[in-house]
């Protein structure tokens, strides 16, 4: 579903009261194989939504098939270069999209790992399903619980203040379904707290005061009303901390208003540096599905491979995350921060006739941040005629649950086995 | 004929819809119980133009292609529409059970298969339970969710053969005597009977929207199926799905399943005591006896006393689609539906809200439907029950040029009665009636009487009082736990 930063309420800003406990997620009684939580092994994850196409991403630029496949969308190398005029070449065989110069700049200072030919088996061109079995790490698309949430099953239960939130989105996406765990999911600040009426600010506390009568009412968790009155006040009391510890927010970087994917990592790193327990959150920015206009404006110059819809979606992405990691920076917790990027699936290597693509198989995803160990990983999938699906498009070389594995094991601390079910290789980004 | 109480006659429509006014619970009560719920469940003789003509000029579905008119936000819009308006509640509340019943998600079968498969669902909602589930297992939705359309002669398919036994019709292990009801053989054999199940849209049809079923022959395996072996039920031959799903309902295993899912849904969780197996097994008689009718199995819960016991009062938890229509139902708001003339506007607020709080319709999030009661509840989302009180309330304009939520001023001065503790005591009522402690309603009374600076200044029926005090009344009921239950 395309990502809507619509709020469906127009209001000013959130209401910030005290809050005095520390909340508890509720689902208490901690299972015998508990994962330590490590606090400053921080993961940011961020969805692209719809299908980013890998191979203008990362540029197979010398790749003949890559040429005759895209003789319109395809980048030469002479084209890859940004508008700071500086090359967004990385290897002798790679390229980023121009729009890319941030990413760029990233990956020569070692903080970016591109992992090539990502994908699963049997892949399924349906953006929802697709999206099911990366949120569920099940090629089945059966899945239940997400990759996440059986993490967080593991190490996050009983852990104080918020630990993991999903930002920006109406719903929870599903790599958070866990059996215990609860993941909030915070549109915005100023809609995750105990919202009274903003005509009357004045008599907000007058409405807290007697919610607070009701919610703190003592009653037997094993009733319906119990646990729900249990539930209403951790609810109000954890929000309110959480409004509490972000207010003391400052920075230095200016995060523009028209790039969602900055607004979203502004709201994450906001919490990140104000709560020192957040160190599982989630964005998502959208709309990679460019069946059309990938490429040249909607005026009708269609021949500008610098501008089109991929090309303003890989600059808000580019963009936002070097100021997010120059936020971290800033605040000292650069070193703590991995960045993991994925998309349901990439494009099919051929070019359609709308100056767009269609529905693919496996694309390149980044990790990036301090922690990587940056380079070029993966195995780049062959364009050879004889090498595509009868769809036309690429064999995966790289399973994603390898890439989970390699975060779950030598970033979290978690056993990826236990979370997936089976041993995935290390792909070698940490080491 | 039993008569019942209006405390009686708000529980049934809490139960069987989405809740009444005051005025609907005084014509509801003034039936009796059987009367009551024969008005209710003949819903076919209630006018209902009026949701008719406002579903006609608000929504275009005549073209499933033209996607700005036609797709799932719109579809959903629609719904909600529809349960808002309603002079039928009980139709779209049947309806919501069997979509959660017969889970499937509309990211898998798309949009016009999944409005058909709404449409199957509501138009037989009250059926043989036979022909319910025949109607469903051939419809495109389904055939396509769980993987019919590829179930062919020599591969195939076991998804719908057990989730057919598992989730549709018996369940695993029969619900009373918790005897296993069917084997890995048992879904083997039964997926072999349902190959070759496809649909196709008849060539010159003009209508986008209809499909047929048809069996392809050349796919289906006509070789013999034997089921249940060494069981009463047993069954053996050229085996098709029909012959499946007669067998299947004739089951004691199905009575006592579909009366529990009824029974969870509509009256009160079942426990595994003596007592409620009983319950069970008196439903599955009506079931049984009345040739499966699902119209006269939930005619039976209905007028029973196992529903208008104590036990069943306030025993479930809302759904978000109950939070969200019960609200603006019990309290008299308008909805403004929007139209299909603007395209592409964010017509969306009910559906979105919907999301918000955990529910999105038409994509539940598995084939084994929504979890019920608690499973709606988790600090997150019922943090955004109490932010759609709060978006509720202050809806004080309507915007004719733009969808959404109109609480009226005259509605809530409607609400405003001479002291606080009246006033309390009528919105307890209007969003219930809900029955709380006398400390909570002294907590009510004393937000009404305090002024911003902490002060008591008592509670006066003036207009910026009643803007301020009653609507924020409103909110504080609807985030009271006791609201969340149904």
């Amino acid at each position: 579903m395309p990502v809507t930063r619509r709020q469906f309420i127009k209001r000013g800003a959130g209401l910030v009261t005290v809050g005095m406990v520390i909340p508890k997620l509720w689902l208490s009684d901690a299972r015998a194989e508990q994962v330590e939580f490590i606090p400053h092994r921080k993961l940011v994850v961020i969805q692209l939504i719809g299908g980013n196409d890998g191979f203008n991403t990362v540029v197979p630029y010398t790749d003949a098939r890559y040429h005759s496949l895209r003789p319109i969308l395809g980048f030469t190398d002479s084209e890859l270069v940004g508008a700071n005029g500086v090359s967004t070449v990385v290897s002798d065989q790679f390229g980023l999209h121009p729009s890319m110069t941030e990413i760029k700049q990233l990956y020569e200072e070692g903080r970016v790992a591109v992992v090539l030919g990502v994908g699963y088996p049997n892949p399924n061109l349906s953006h929802f399903l697709s999206m099911d079995i990366w949120h569920t790490a099940d090629p089945s698309g059966q899945g239940s619980r997400g990759w996440l949430g059986k993490y967080a099953d593991l190490a996050l239960i009983g852990q104080p203040n918020l630990t993991a939130a999903s930002i920006g989105s109406l719903d929870l996406p599903k790599s958070f379904g866990a059996d215990r765990f609860v993941v909030p999911n915070i549109i915005n600040f100023s809609l995750y707290n105990f919202l009274a009426d903003p005509n009357y600010p004045g008599d907000s506390n007058n409405q807290i005061n007697a919610f607070n009568v009701a919610a703190s009412r003592s009653m037997s968790s094993g009733s319906f009303i119990g646990a729900v009155n249990n539930t209403a006040f951790e609810s109000v009391r954890g929000a309110q901390q959480v409004q509490r510890s972000i207010s003391s927010y400052k920075s230095l970087v200016t995060y523009p208003a028209n790039n969602p994917l900055a607004t979203g990592l502004q709201m994450v790193a906001q919490l990140m540096t104000t709560v020192p327990e957040a160190s599982l959150l989630y964005v998502q920015m959208g709309n990679f599905d460019n069946h059309s206009d990938q490429i040249g404006d909607r005026q009708g110059d269609r021949s500008n491979k610098r501008v089109g819809d991929h090309a303003t979606l890989l600059k808000w992405f580019s963009e936002a995350i070097k100021l997010f990691h120059d936020d971290l920076t800033e605040h000292g917790l650069a070193d703590d921060v991995l960045m993991m990027q994925w998309s349901e699936f990439g494009r099919r290597p051929g070019e359609n006739a709308s100056f767009g693509t269609d529905h693919g198989t496996a694309a390149p995803i980044f990790v990036m941040g301090n922690p990587v160990r940056g380079g070029i990983y993966g195995e780049q999938p062959s364009l050879a005629a004889t090498e595509l699906d009868p769809a036309g498009n690429v064999k995966f070389t790289v399973d994603f649950r390898e890439a989970y594995a390699t975060i779950l094991d030598r970033w979290l601390g978690a056993d990826s086995k236990t979370v997936l079910g089976s041993q995935y290789s290390n792909i070698g980004f940490l080491g | 004929m039993a008569s019942i109480t209006y405390d009686e006659g708000a529980h049934l429509l809490r139960r069987i819809g989405f809740g009444g006014s005051p005025a609907e619970i005084d014509e509801i009560t003034a039936l009796g119980r059987e009367g009551a719920v024969d008005f209710l469940i003949n819903y076919d003789r209630i006018d209902n133009r009026a949701t008719d003509d406002l579903l006609r000029s608000s929504f275009d579905f005549s073209n499933p292609g033209d996607l700005p008119r036609f797709n799932l936000g719109e579809l959903q819009r629609w719904w909600f529409t529809r349960m808002v308006y309603t002079r039928h509640p009980f139709e779209e509340k049947m309806t919501l059970f069997w979509h959660n019943h017969f889970a499937t998600s509309a990211s898998k079968t798309g949009d016009l298969f999944i409005y058909n498969q709404n449409l199957t669902l509501r138009n037989h909602a009250l059926d043989q339970f036979d022909n319910l589930l025949l109607l469903v297992a051939q419809d495109p939705a389904m055939l396509l969710w769980l993987d019919g359309v590829t179930n062919v002669r020599g591969k195939p398919n076991e998804n719908f053969a057990r989730e057919l036994q598992e989730l549709f019709t018996m369940g695993l292990a029969d619900a009373v005597t918790g005897e296993g009801n069917y084997t890995e053989d048992d879904v083997k054999e039964i997926a072999r009977a349902f190959t070759g199940w496809k649909f196709f849209h008849p060539p010159f049809d003009p209508n986008p929207f209809s499909y047929q079923f048809i069996v392809n022959e050349p796919e289906h395996d006509n070789t013999t199926k034997s089921i249940y072996k060494g069981t009463p039920w047993a069954q053996s031959g050229n085996l098709n799905g029909d012959d499946v799903i007669l067998t299947i309902c004739a089951r004691r295993a199905t009575g006592r399943y579909i009366v529990k899912k009824l029974f969870e849904f509509f009256v009160y969780p079942l426990e595994g005591s003596a007592a409620d197996k009983t319950t069970v097994d008196k439903f599955a008689d009506v079931y049984f006896s009345r040739n499966h009718s699902i119209k006269e199995l939930v005619r039976a819960i209905f007028t029973s006393d196992e529903f208008f016991s104590e036990r069943a009062r306030f025993a479930l938890i809302k759904s978000p689609v109950e939070v969200i229509v019960g609200a603006i139902r019990m309290l008299g708001a308008r909805y403004n539906p929007g139209t299909s003339a603007r395209p592409g506007a964010s017509n969306n607020t009910l559906a979105a809200i919907s999301i918000f709080l955990g529910q999105a319709l038409f994509n539940p999030p598995d084939v084994s439907g929504w979890k019920l009661n608690l499973g709606w509840i988790n600090t997150s989302t019922l943090l955004n029950r109490f932010t759609y009180a709060d978006l509720l309330v202050v809806s004080r304009t309507l915007d004719l040029s733009a969808p959404g939520l109109w609480l009226s001023h005259e509605q809530v001065r409607s609400f405003a009665k001479r002291n606080s503790k009246k006033t309390v005591k009528r919105l307890l009522s209007i969003l219930g009636p809900l029955e709380v402690g006398g400390d909570i309603i002294s907590a009510l009374r004393n937000y009404l009487e305090t002024d911003e600076f902490g002060n008591a200044v008592g509670f006066t029926l003036d207009d910026p009082t009643v803007d301020k005090k009653v609507r924020g009344l409103i909110h504080l009921i609807m985030c009271l736990s006791e609201f969340q239950l149904n």
